[in-house]
């Protein structure tokens, strides 16, 4: 009864939380919205057994994405001001049919879904097999790197995708203006001193256990990226114009050891990207975490290299 | 219900008070400095009432510790972020800005 209780106030907060970060009467309004529905939605992940889901929704979906959209917010105040100011909806004859489109997709998605047979004796089992004998214990790291590891280098090849199109919309001049110049207040450099080994550590348990528990290289990569986003916000790394080489290297290298790692088995006889061992696995999910928190690092301080501030 | 039921309830209740207090006065009291003053109560007693709580249902010593550390990060978080705020709205004051 408690239960139920519970998962009805969470389903009715997120549909409150949706509808209101969408018709808010401003866009700031709309942006810390959209961080509170990440959350309560990180709940409810967690309510329905999926540590791994809510762990990527809180870290990527309220955290990062909320800092994006409020940098985003800040530039738009700077540039446009009277935009700023507009409500965050615009109304569009489109609106209707694009949401009864979208509506009756999820439906006949959802119908054939339930309408499948499951055959327990096939797939499940293989995988499951499959997985005991990689020595992943987590099944959605598992699955994720033996059988959908062309999706998991795609995902990060879109990352760099990303950045590189950002890097052309916010241009150089950007960057190059210098971020204003505050004194630093003493109690925020008690906390980064305090906050940024703490998230380096949790970062790292996340990517560790994520073999065997929820975690992996997306939520550590998230993780490690919010101490950047705090270090870039305290002025101590500093956007810098032109692409040097250690931000580079931080961002391709999740592809290219991936993609390295997936060609050089093709010399031992190997399909492309078949995994040889669970060395590779964790040498990979370490490349891909760096990758991924210095793609949200750099896309955060809108900059294409980052130097070191004056504390 | 044993008394560490008992006792975990009331730790529990008194916390929600805590939040429910913090959050009326978060809505109600006028000024942005009474606002925060309402709002770290609840951030730092109210979170300590339903963390020990927490840990005394949990009934084991490492999710206490776990509890714990949790407490203190959201003190951390709870302390400098209202410190900035206050210092961000006194700035804006001095200078003439609106309240």
């Amino acid at each position: 009864m408690t239960d139920l209780a519970v998962d009805v106030l969470i389903g009715a907060g997120l549909l409150a939380l949706a509808w209101q970060t969408i018709i808010g009467k401003s866009l700031f309004r709309g942006i810390v919205l959209f961080v509170v529905f990440g959350l309560t939605m990180a709940l409810a992940w967690a309510r329905m057994g999926a540590p791994d889901l809510a762990l990527a929704e809180a870290a990527i979906g309220a955290g990062v994405t909320g800092a994006l959209m409020l940098v985003a917010f800040r530039r738009l105040v700077r540039i446009r001001p009277e935009q700023s100011a507009q409500p965050a909806l615009r109304r569009s004859r489109l609106a209707l049919p694009v949401a009864v489109l979208a509506g009756s997709l999820v439906a006949v998605i959802g119908l054939a879904v339930v309408a499948v047979e499951r055959d327990p004796a096939v797939a499940g089992q293989a995988v499951a097999q499959a997985l005991t004998d990689s020595g992943l214990g987590n099944p959605i790291t598992g699955v994720l790197l033996l059988y959908r590891n062309l999706d998991t280098l795609l995902e990060v090849a879109v990352l760099l995708a990303a950045f590189l199109a950002a890097r052309t919309v916010f241009g150089e001049d950007e960057a190059r203006s210098p971020t204003p110049s505050r004194r630093e207040v003493p109690l925020v450099g008690a906390l980064l001193a305090i906050i940024v080994p703490l998230t380096i550590l949790i970062a790292t348990h996340l990517l560790l256990a994520g073999s065997r528990e929820p975690g992996g290289a997306f939520q550590a990569g998230a993780v490690l990226a919010a101490s950047g986003v705090l270090l870039v916000l305290a002025g101590r790394l500093q956007p810098a114009a032109g692409l040097s080489s250690w931000p580079a290297l931080g961002l391709t290298l999740g592809l290219m050891l991936f993609s390295l790692i997936g060609l050089a088995v093709m010399a031992f006889g190997a399909p492309l990207l078949a995994l040889p061992g669970l060395w590779a696995v964790y040498l990979i999910e370490t490349a891909m975490m760096l990758s991924i928190a210095m793609t949200l690092v750099l896309l955060f301080a809108g900059a294409s290299g980052l130097r070191r501030g004056s504390p | 219900m044993s008394t560490t039921e008992v006792l975990a309830a009331a730790l529990l209740l008194a916390g929600g008070l805590f939040y429910l207090a913090g959050t009326v006065g978060l809505l109600r009291f006028p000024d942005v400095y009474s606002r925060l003053h309402a709002l770290t109560k609840a951030d730092n007693l109210g979170l300590l009432l339903v963390c020990s709580g927490l840990s005394l249902l949990a009934g084991s010593w490492r999710a206490a510790a776990l509890l714990g550390t949790i407490w203190l990060l959201g003190l951390l978080a709870a302390t400098v972020s209202a410190h900035l705020i206050a210092r961000h709205a006194r700035a804006r004051h001095f200078n003439g800005g609106e309240q």
